[in-house]
């Protein structure tokens, strides 16, 4: 049996999954499993022993780790790169940084497959951090407004009504 | 100067560190959708952000056997050097910051340094990404952080590796017991050069799977605290007594006699040779020799590297063998370097 995805050399890992009643098997070679993994296209995380498993390589890395209940968004396109669903799902890769957004419903599983259920935590853009910075703000000013109605401290509600409304036209 | 030709920490154990950066430009789509001119456009903003400091090479003003080059010593990887549209190189030797432009990612930022040096190849590596998020919008999500082309990159897009030496732990058997425990850590270990199940002169890189749901400070520090476990390791079983200890001093001495004095040396000789001397230095038995000269030549005997420096044909094996084993000696015998 040769490897699938080089076609060359002996495949020595197999790996088969049912998923959804549908079974899916691949055979690779010790270089391309190894090759596959360090370039993190394994993406599910290795098992007990070295068996490697992953979603499809050639297509269908979102199909296959849908989660159950979930339909493909179908029909829809990404309003900055045109792309459909198939595309993506066929490519197993996005195709502009909108795609995200637009198929964030249906990315969700195979994401979570790959890093596990997680938001993002680290470095964010200047641009990011600074819009996060004045919801914050505006947050904490909305509820110290509440707080000084509720004292009927009229003079201070004002004083934070102006200060919110400066946040809002910024 | 190249990263290779430097000092480095713990260069007894660790070859180099590297930090990688994967960032997009919000507003153009991916390689698949990208025209020429969009591409075009990128480069040109990429350039103006990073400023004077950053030297830009055209890919396509690079001969193929000059890209190799390039790859063999880590400046890029093998799939920016085939790429057919337009992509640049920016590098920054003094920070020893590589960053390419239209690789996968609009934008693939790496910072190598010899040695332990995660935090250092981190900082040099941001400070570049700072120039980028001053002057262009980069592609972000607030969970699912930086977007990247391929999900398996989102988040950080941060992609830190270390090169290790490690013959004594290759040697006792110890590698594949340590694979499987770094990968249940989340780290990827992989043998570099050589082929199939072997891997040559003991080298093999360590580096993080996950991208997204770690900071970069818990990213950098599991690896730091991995790869520093594995030296410690290493360095143990590195310890050898009596008969055993004069076995390999024997075959140090032999290794290095004939890379100093061979007249042809083929590519997987020199990976066994190279193994023998390095840890050589590294035990002191030869003091003659520094670290780095041996890194420089580590890099520098590699197929296209070695073509570039000394000529000829890099089909011609008989002559390629000999265009090494000249070349190894000249640089043993400069004291210089
Ligand atoms: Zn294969
Ligand atoms: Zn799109």
């Amino acid at each position: 049996m040769k490897c699938q995805v080089c076609n060359e050399k002996e495949a020595t890992y197999f790996y088969e999954e049912t998923v959804n009643g549908k079974s899916r098997a691949f055979h690779l070679c010790r270089d391309c499993a190894q090759r596959l993994q360090a370039e993190g296209k394994l993406s599910l995380k290795l098992p007990e022993e070295s068996q490697p498993t992953f979603p499809d390589l050639f297509g269908d890395l979102f199909g296959l780790t849908r989660p159950r209940g979930t339909k493909p968004q179908q029909g829809k396109s990404c309003p900055d790169c045109g792309a459909t669903w198939r595309e993506i799902a066929a490519g197993g890769k996005l195709l502009c940084p909108t795609c995200y957004e637009t198929f964030r419903e249906s990315l969700s599983g195979s994401i979570r497959s790959i890093h596990g259920n997680v938001s993002h935590v680290g470095r964010t853009p200047r641009a990011f951090s600074a819009e996060a910075e004045r919801k914050n703000k505006k947050a904490s000013l909305k509820e110290a407004l509440t707080a000084a109605i509720a004292a009927e401290n009229f003079e201070e509600a004002a004083r934070l009504r102006d200060e919110l409304r400066a946040l809002d036209n910024q | 100067m190249a990263w290779y030709q430097v000092k480095g920490n713990e260069t007894d154990v660790v070859i180099s560190s590297r930090v990688r950066l994967a960032r997009n430009l919000q507003g153009y789509p991916f390689e698949e959708r990208l025209t020429a001119e969009a591409a075009t456009e990128i480069i040109e903003k990429i350039e103006k952000a990073l400023g004077a400091d950053f030297k830009r090479t055209d890919m396509a003003d690079v001969t193929p056997l000059m890209a190799e080059s390039m790859v063999e010593k880590h400046f890029i990887s093998r799939d920016f050097a085939k790429t057919k549209s337009p992509h640049a190189l920016f590098t920054n030797e003094n920070r020893s910051l590589y960053l390419m432009a239209l690789e996968e990612d609009h934008v693939r930022l790496q910072c190598i340094l010899p040695g332990l040096a995660l935090r250092d190849a981190y900082q040099f590596a941001v400070e570049a990404d700072e120039r980028l998020d001053a002057a262009l919008p980069l592609a972000f999500d607030e969970q699912l952080g930086y977007l990247t082309h391929c999900p398996t990159n989102l988040g950080t897009g941060l992609r830190a590796s270390v090169m290790l030496f490690l013959p004594a732990l290759t040697e006792r058997g110890y590698m594949p017991s340590l694979t499987h425990q770094l990968t249940k850590l989340g780290l990827t270990i992989r043998g570099l050069y050589g082929e199939g199940s072997g891997t040559r002169g003991s080298l093999y890189q360590i580096s993080n799977q996950v991208t997204l749901g770690l900071s970069e400070e818990d990213i950098l520090t599991k690896l730091e605290e991995t790869v520093n476990t594995i030296i410690e390791k290493e360095r143990k079983a590195r310890v050898l007594s009596g008969e055993a200890a004069a076995i390999r001093e024997d075959r140090i001495h032999r290794a290095e006699g004939v890379l100093r004095y061979a007249t042809r040396i083929s590519s997987a000789e020199f990976f066994t040779l190279f193994e023998s001397l390095k840890l050589g230095v590294a035990l002191g038995l030869i003091d003659s020799i520094k670290a780095e000269t041996l890194h420089t030549l580590l890099f520098h005997v590699l197929p296209a590297t070695l073509t570039l420096s000394e000529g000829g044909a890099p089909e011609d094996g008989a002559a390629r063998d000999a265009a090494r084993a000249a070349y190894i000696k000249r640089v043993l015998e400069d004291k210089k370097l």
